[in-house]
């Protein structure tokens, strides 16, 4: 997905116009696999899932009872209660949030890995790859006892260390704004190599004789930053940040553990967990999941419609 | 590079329809129980409270008197159970024959139908001598779903130095608990270890004071939070979270014989086999306990000697000396499920359950067996006698058909928490009530 050749100079492109042909067949014959596999493994769940947020389908049904036909009944339940577009309002919050700071984190880490010598951008690399491959499980295990109430190193830094005694037995995740700063924590840091990578080597792709002439002509680092490798890197940033949005909206493993660390579960549910708790109304869960899948689009149909426009430049 | 973007696409839309999935395969009729033939069936069993020898005890006694058969006996985390029940329940291929469900969330699975109707076993495996609030939470329209398998009693573990040192004398009423817990208390020590989520250990007060999590009226459930009794035994829980407890109030109810190891706990409340658990400084030998040498068992036995002791145990008291008070019954039943296609075997391993060597073995392992009449089983020491006071007495949550619904949503923790940071009791039970209700119905 890395960024190409001088996008630039699109209208001094060579005026050669390859001749529409109509595909062969066997183009067709190539698309099945993998047509298979979204219709089944998303297709069918989805389709799924529709159907059940119109029906009132909940254990009895699971087990064998007929399901109802409800119209839009599970719809209006959920959009007329407070409570959901309380969490649908924080789970938009925390998504934005947390897309940007890791966008600016990771960019920033980008471009300083750009700039170090050999040794240290390995060693970033290195230490990215290892947040980015421990088990999402096993790194919120680390981070509870991190935030620890009791024995959590936060802790005793802040009051053995730092002097400050109102932080010993602090409680990170009994507020909602304080949980969500650890969650934030959490998410970025995870999210962060990914980013980093990625912008990397789109960074690797911006022409180093577009940046000399620049230079040559006098424009300073940050003007070259922000007038070339940033608008030459523009599809991968798009991508990118269309991830996290997407990836953020959705976050379910880290708030759970840390809803199960002890914090208030109500004060602190988003839109992931808010479906997970209706466990045993799958007709409800249905139907905020279909919700939640008009939010994404509606949150990245702008950079869709956006890269699908510079594709047909 | 056009393709790869439109592969980006595509893997973010696959990234976000992954999120939205939901739901099972539609389901098919209950198999109807087939004949006899030998099959290998699978127990699911929750936890590590059923010991290694019991297991073992299932597994042979089956594949004995079932000729050709197999048992299968998988654990489950409790954390998550209900969950993965209703996924796994709902799968005649994926689902497990014989299943331990927790006695609160019996209730739940009973009504939708995912368990077998046992009716006919009821009798024959213990009738009136079962755990009767057990049994209760596994019937529905007057048939047999579930059946109790366990209780789990909770009983009070103290530090008898600590107690000597405070001159406090074992309490005889469940006032005088609450105020040796606050002579007990210091910076440093809780009188009486109280994460803010545990409404296990909350329940108590609740239920010793007369009042209730939710009670029916009709057809409808109503919160009972603040009604003036549950009010009554939740000021008192207010008291305690304020002044015996520096228990953090994000923590919950698991392992509470750390602070007590750790010299920060007077008294802890929890199932009597925490008993194995307690490992006091003083009394450590620093022995591996994977060391199986004559040598090391010795010194482990001297440990334990030591740790007990220095410990004593009692059965929440009362509101009068002598009484014991109600607390919350913790334990699990046993069911067969609906969907099982070895409906016939899956009854012969609820019988061998149910027999008087298992339910014995269970008493032994320090659980109270479903079937009263072997709970002498359980010894005559003070931690049986502590147990089985406190298990004659106990409660379960209300048999309302969407119990696990108010666990899954974890309005109780909420609940204990907003009590255990300060919170007006009142306004929080009304709150809770609430919450209570439009869950339940």
């Amino acid at each position: 997905m890395a960024a190409t050749a001088p996008a630039v100079d699109v209208t001094g492109a060579a005026p050669v116009t390859p001749r529409r042909r109509r595909p062969p067949f066997g183009a067709y014959g190539l698309l099945v696999p993998a047509a298979v596999v979204i219709g089944v493994a998303l297709g069918y769940p989805l389709v799924r899932q529709f159907v059940i947020s119109f029906q009132e389908y909940g254990l009895r049904q699971q087990f064998g009872q007929p399901a109802e036909w409800v119209g839009l009944a599970n719809y209006t339940d959920l959009l007329t209660d407070p409570y959901v577009w309380t969490v649908i309002g924080r789970s938009i919050l925390f998504c934005l949030l947390n897309a940007a700071v890791t966008m600016v984190v990771g960019v920033a880490l980008a471009v300083l890995m750009s700039r170090v010598g050999k040794v240290a951008r390995t060693t970033l690399q290195v230490s990215l790859l290892l947040a980015w491959g421990t088990p999402v499980l096993a790194s919120m295990t680390v981070w509870q006892w991190l935030f620890d109430t009791q024995y959590g190193v936060i802790n005793w830094v802040l009051s053995e260390v730092l002097g400050i005694d109102s932080m010993a037995g602090h409680s990170w995740i009994i507020e909602p704004l304080s949980f969500y700063f650890v969650a934030t924590v959490i998410v970025v840091w995870m999210s962060v190599p990914f980013v980093v990578f990625s912008v990397y080597a789109g960074l690797l792709q911006v022409p180093e004789e577009t940046m000399e002439a620049a230079q040559l002509d006098g424009a300073s680092g940050w003007q070259r930053f922000w007038g070339i490798t940033i608008p030459m890197m523009r599809p991968v940033l798009s991508i990118v940040m269309l991830l996290q949005v997407i990836w953020d909206l959705k976050v379910f493993t880290q708030i759970y553990v840390l809803q199960r660390a002890g914090a208030p579960t109500r004060d602190t549910n988003l839109l992931g967990t808010l479906i997970y708790s209706y466990a045993g109304e799958f007709s409800k869960a249905g139907a905020l999941a279909t919700i939640m899948l008009v939010i994404t689009l509606a949150l990245t149909g702008f950079y869709i419609r956006q890269m699908l426009k510079e594709d047909e430049l | 590079m056009k393709m790869l973007r439109f592969a980006a696409v595509g893997v973010a839309a696959a990234l976000t329809l992954t999120a939205c999935s939901s739901g099972d395969d539609p389901s098919s009729d209950p198999s109807e129980a087939g004949t006899p033939e030998p099959a290998t069936i699978k127990l699911w069993l929750n936890g590590t409270d059923t010991g290694d020898a019991l297991r073992e005890y299932l597994v042979t006694t089956f594949e004995a008197e079932n000729p050709g058969s197999k048992l299968v006996i998988e654990e489950q985390d409790w954390s998550g159970l209900v969950p993965r029940l209703q996924t796994a329940l709902a799968s005649e291929d994926q689902t497990p024959d014989v299943v331990e469900i927790g006695n609160t969330q019996s209730a739940t699975f009973t009504y939708a139908g995912a368990f077998s109707d046992i009716s006919d076993l009821y009798e024959e495996v213990g009738g009136a001598k079962l755990l009767q609030g057990f049994v209760d939470a596994g019937i529905a329209d007057g048939k047999n779903y579930a059946l109790p398998y366990y209780s789990g009693a909770r009983a009070v573990f103290y530090n008898k130095d600590m107690f000597a040192a405070a001159g406090v004398e074992v309490p005889t009423t469940i006032a005088e608990f609450g105020e040796a817990a606050k002579k007990l208390q210091s910076d440093s020590v809780s009188g009486f270890w109280f994460p803010g989520q545990d409404w296990y250990n909350g329940a108590t007060w609740l239920y010793t004071a007369g009042g209730d999590f939710a009670v029916q009226e009709g057809d409808e459930w109503k919160g009972a939070l603040s009604e003036p009794k549950s009010i009554e035994g939740l000021e008192q829980v207010a008291d305690l979270f304020a002044n015996a407890t520096n228990a953090p109030a994000d923590s919950d109810s698991n392992e509470p014989w750390v602070p007590f190891n750790a010299g920060q706990a007077a008294m802890f409340s929890a199932p009597t086999w925490a008993r194995w658990s307690i490992d006091l400084p003083q009394c450590n030998k620093g022995v591996d306990p994977d060391d199986t040498s004559d040598e090391a068992k010795a010194l482990r036995g001297e440990q334990q000697a030591c740790n007990e002791e220095h410990t004593g145990v009692f059965a929440m008291p009362g509101n009068a000396a002598g009484d014991y008070a109600t607390a919350f019954a913790g334990g699990s039943n046993i069911a067969v499920a609906a969907k099982s296609k070895n409906q016939d075997l899956a009854k012969s391993l609820v019988r061998i359950i149910y027999s008087p060597e298992f339910q014995q073995m269970l008493g032994e392992n320090g659980l109270i067996p479903g079937n009263t009449e072997y709970a002498s089983s359980m010894g005559d020491d003070v931690y049986a006698q502590a147990a089985i006071s406190a298990a004659l007495n106990a409660k379960l949550t209300p048999a309302a058909e969407k119990w696990a619904d108010v666990e899954g949503d974890r309005i109780l923790e909420d609940f204990f928490q907003q009590i255990a940071t300060g919170a007006d009791v009142a306004e929080a039970a009304a709150a809770a009530d609430q919450l209570l209700a439009d869950t339940l119905n």
